[in-house]
Parts: C-alpha cells; sequence; structure tokens
C-alpha cells in the first residue's frame, strides 16, 4: 500500500521562513493577507509598499521563479473573471472608452486592477506560506494559536487521510479500468457513481475503525502534538506590524 | 502464574441488524500466556477482541481482567491494560510523526512526560524502529507501518496484547521479523490469525471460533494434527508444510 504523497507543498530549504515559529507564521501571514485585502489601491506609494514586501518574503522564502509560477496558475480563475469586469461592472456608469462599440466601465478597471493586484499578491503570500511550512508544522501553529481543538483534529485527519484515500482512488480506476471501464459518456458516469457510493462508505467504515483504534488507547476527545523547536520569528511579525502600518497610512492618506 | 488473569464467562453478542457474532463464549488465559484464536472468515474473531476491550459497549455476560470487571468505571484501567492491534495499521496510526503515535497511548492514559518518552522510545526499540521516529507513519511501507502499530501499543505497558491478523499482508522477512519480536515480549498474548503456522509456533494453547462459538480448545499442535477439527472448521495448512517433524 504504497501513498502517493501527492499533496505535499513544503519544499526543503535554508529559508529563515522554514525555521520560524509556525504559528507566528501564521497569523503574521495572516495579518499581511489581511492588510493588503484593505487596501485602497488609490494611492501608488502604500501599493508598492506592500508589493515590496510581499516580494521580499518571495526572495527570502528561497522559492524558485518556475516554481512560483507554475502554482501561480491557481491565480488563472480569477484573472479570468477580472478581466470581464470593464465590460460588466458599471458602477456609476461613467464610460473609460469604447472597444468594438462595446464600452469600457471606470469601475470595471478598477475593480479588475484590484483584484488582479490582490489576488496576486494575496496567491504569492500563500504559496510562500506553503512551500516554507509543511502540514504537520500548520497543525501545529494552529494548535498553539488556541484554535478549537476539534478542528485542529479534523485537518490532522484530513492530512492523514487524504494520501490513503486517493490511494484507494486510484486502487478502484485502475481496477474499473482493467475490466474494460473507460471515463467516456454519459453512460458511463453510472459506475463511476456506484465507485464514489462504495468510497464514501469505506471511508466512514475506516473513520469508526480510526475511532475504535483511538478510544482503545484511552482518546478523550483532544490530540496533541509533541513540542518541536524553532527559531526566534520577531522579524516577521515586525514584517507583518509594517504592513499593517502601510494599510493604516493609506486608509487616513485617501 | 494466575490460572485466571483473563475469565470470559457466557459472552454473546449480537449486532444491530441482528446478526448474532457471539455466542455464549467461555474462556480462561492464564497471565503470561500465548493464546492463538483461529476460525473461518466471520467466525467472531474480531468481534471477541474488541469485546476485550470494551469497545463494543454493553456486555451480555461477564468478562474479568485480572479480577476487575468490565464497568464503565473500569473501562479506562482495561484499555490501557489490554493493548489492541488492529488489522489494518493505517486504521491505528493516524498522528503526523510516528512517535506522536506511539506516545498517543500512554499521554491519554496519564503517564508522566519523563514516562511516556521513555517508553514510547522503549517501544520503538523493541519494534526495532527507532530510526523512524520523525517519519510520518503514511510514508512507511505496510511491514514497517504494523511494527509501528504494535509499538503505539507497547508505549502503554499493556499486561495482554491482542493482535488481529498481525502477518496479514507481510512479506517473508517482515513476518519472520514480526513473529521473532513478539516470541520475545513479555506480556500475555490473544494471536487472531489464519496464519497457523505462526499460531504454531508462538501459542501453546489455540482456540478455533466458528459461527460465534468456540469449538476447539487445546494444545495448537494437538488442534492442527486433528483433520478432522480441521476440516469442520474451514481450517488448513499451508502446502507444504509438515507437522510430523515437529515435536509435540
Amino acid at each position: 500500500m504504497e501513498t502517493s504523497h501527492s499533496h505535499h507543498l513544503e519544499i526543503h530549504s535554508n529559508s529563515y521562513l522554514v525555521k520560524i515559529k509556525p504559528e507566528i507564521k501564521l497569523i503574521s501571514f495572516f495579518f499581511i493577507i489581511l492588510s493588503i485585502a484593505f487596501l485602497s489601491l488609490e494611492n501608488n506609494l502604500t501599493t508598492i509598499i506592500q508589493a515590496v514586501i510581499v516580494l521580499s518574503l518571495l526572495k527570502v522564502s528561497k522559492l524558485k521563479f518556475n516554481t512560483y509560477l507554475k502554482r501561480l496558475s491557481i491565480d488563472i480563475p480569477f484573472i479570468l473573471f477580472a478581466l470581464f469586469l470593464p465590460f460588466v461592472s458599471k458602477g456609476n456608469g461613467e464610460i473609460l472608452t469604447s472597444l468594438f462599440n462595446i464600452s469600457i466601465y471606470k469601475t470595471g478597471v478598477n475593480e479588475m486592477t484590484s483584484i488582479l493586484i490582490k489576488i496576486t499578491l494575496c496567491v504569492t503570500l500563500a504559496i510562500i506560506l506553503t512551500a516554507t511550512t509543511s502540514n504537520i508544522e500548520i497543525i501545529y501553529g494552529l494548535q498553539k494559536l488556541k484554535v478549537s481543538p476539534l478542528l485542529v483534529s479534523i485537518f490532522s485527519f484530513a492530512i492523514r487521510y487524504i494520501d490513503v484515500f486517493i490511494d484507494e482512488v486510484k486502487r478502484v480506476r485502475v481496477s474499473m479500468r482493467s475490466r474494460g471501464y473507460s471515463e467516456k459518456g454519459f453512460r458511463t458516469l453510472k459506475p463511476l457513481a456506484f465507485a464514489s457510493g462504495a468510497l464514501l462508505i469505506r471511508g466512514y467504515e475506516r473513520g469508526e475503525r480510526v475511532y475504535n483504534s483511538m478510544i482503545s488507547r484511552g482518546f478523550k476527545g483532544t490530540l496533541e502534538l509533541k513540542e518541536r523547536e524553532f527559531k526566534s520569528s520577531k522579524l516577521i511579525l515586525l514584517v507583518s506590524i509594517f504592513s499593517i502600518a502601510v494599510s493604516t497610512l493609506d486608509w487616513f492618506i485617501t | 502464574m494466575s490460572d485466571n488473569y483473563l475469565n470470559i464467562n457466557n459472552l454473546s453478542f449480537e449486532y444491530p441488524d441482528g446478526h448474532e457474532a457471539l455466542k455464549n463464549i467461555n474462556l480462561n488465559l492464564s497471565n503470561g500466556e500465548r493464546l492463538g484464536v483461529l476460525g473461518p472468515n466471520g467466525a467472531g474473531k474480531t468481534t471477541l477482541i474488541l469485546h476485550l476491550n470494551g469497545i463494543l459497549g454493553e456486555l451480555k455476560g461477564n468478562i474479568q481482567l485480572n479480577q476487575v470487571s468490565y464497568t464503565e468505571d473500569n473501562i479506562s484501567k482495561i484499555r490501557k491494560s489490554v493493548g489492541l492491534v488492529f488489522q489494518d495499521p493505517d486504521d491505528q496510526l493516524f498522528m503526523p510523526t510516528v512517535l506522536e503515535d506511539v506516545m498517543f497511548g500512554p499521554k491519554n492514559f496519564g503517564f508522566s512526560e519523563e514516562q511516556v518518552e521513555a517508553n514510547s522510545m522503549k517501544a520503538l526499540e523493541q519494534v526495532r524502529m527507532l530510526e523512524f521516529i520523525d517519519k510520518p507513519p503514511h510514508h512507511l511501507s505496510f511491514g514497517q507501518k504494523r511494527k509501528i502499530a504494535i509499538a503505539s501499543v507497547l508505549a502503554s505497558e499493556p499486561e495482554l496484547l491482542v493482535l488481529d491478523e498481525p502477518s496479514s499482508n507481510l512479506d517473508p522477512a517482515s513476518r519472520r521479523e514480526l513473529i521473532d519480536i513478539l516470541k520475545n515480549l513479555k506480556v500475555s498474548i490473544i494471536l487472531v490469525t489464519h496464519d497457523l503456522p505462526m499460531a504454531l509456533e508462538i501459542c501453546n494453547r489455540s482456540i478455533i471460533l466458528n459461527n460465534g462459538q468456540i469449538t476447539a480448545d487445546a494444545d495448537t499442535y494437538k488442534i492442527l494434527k486433528d483433520s478432522k477439527v480441521m476440516e469442520e472448521n474451514r481450517l488448513e495448512l499451508p502446502f507444504g508444510f509438515a507437522l510430523h517433524h515437529l515435536e509435540e
């Protein structure tokens, strides 16, 4: 029963961001994302400063540019959505220009720019976070931040069993194909539906067995991860405070 | 060696769908004894061992472990004393790293922090898996996962180790390693298995469970030699395996 490890995003490096406390990293990134989300974008300087903060973090993360670009492709649906906005989002009806008799609205253009900049910066931060933090560290960080133990347990189980589930899905697909099944056309959906149902029931039954194994080892409702050692994380905290200050300044100026 | 370490009296169990999995089971186990539980698929073997850990709820009948009855008040003590190793190690290993999984049991049972650490390291050493402490369990091979599952139970210092099909899906070398590990453990063992040579090697005594009832309770060698009992209970020795050269 070999596993796929298909969802692992962290990349081993000796970056500063890899070594710091995950709870501080999580909270700092959360605040930087929040300050970017609240940028008005009317002031170029504050926008550029926030972009510089994000790009500096990208540099510090030692993430290869190619890998970054590949992962940034998750941004594409948002970009496509944003590109439509100048044509459909009328706002107060002010027309910027016309292209082949199609009006381009000023509000739409503003919204497009806002989405493109903010989403790209926020997705970049998410990419940096996942590349420099292992799944276990994220769970550990959430536990340290006193997130509900139930939620932490759910995340922890999801991470632990996603590989097991993906392997099961793969085995079922192989067994279907080995008996001549091919996923073509509407009619082939029926066996797929049955297979999904079987996987769901198997998942439920596994859940019961896991729970049995937990209570047989005295489980009383909380999962605790062992203490881990990390380097001082003051710098990233300062960066996030600076980011908040920039957005606050931006808010006052506009 | 106490003769009455584990006493099961008139134990019956019916699943909610009406299937009667256990019918009036009576069984005694001495302290330090190793008992094989043999029988065909669907005989009630797994149901029986889940009862030993008080997992299936209210009992119809009576079980006592070291003269402690299986009641709601005693269940935590019972679970600490009875270490249950499940058939599929993926059901048992759910923590992010091997060490955290092994520490899970003793932490829950209220061991001190130093003791949790010491017991976990000792258990991992017993199953020869010390070098894997920081690995995530799902990155290990099936045989390695099985050994970690055993360590995760040993860390709570159980008096009785119950294993459900421990040799299933193991390659011959991993199976041999597992047998050696089990033979060196100083605890009572209940071994549920279809691997009859393994039962013969580890357990002096075996029972056969068929259709929810104990149909044989004797020396493992005698059971395996009795072709009539074997056939009646859908059991068969592996091809080429001969008993005649083994001493009774």
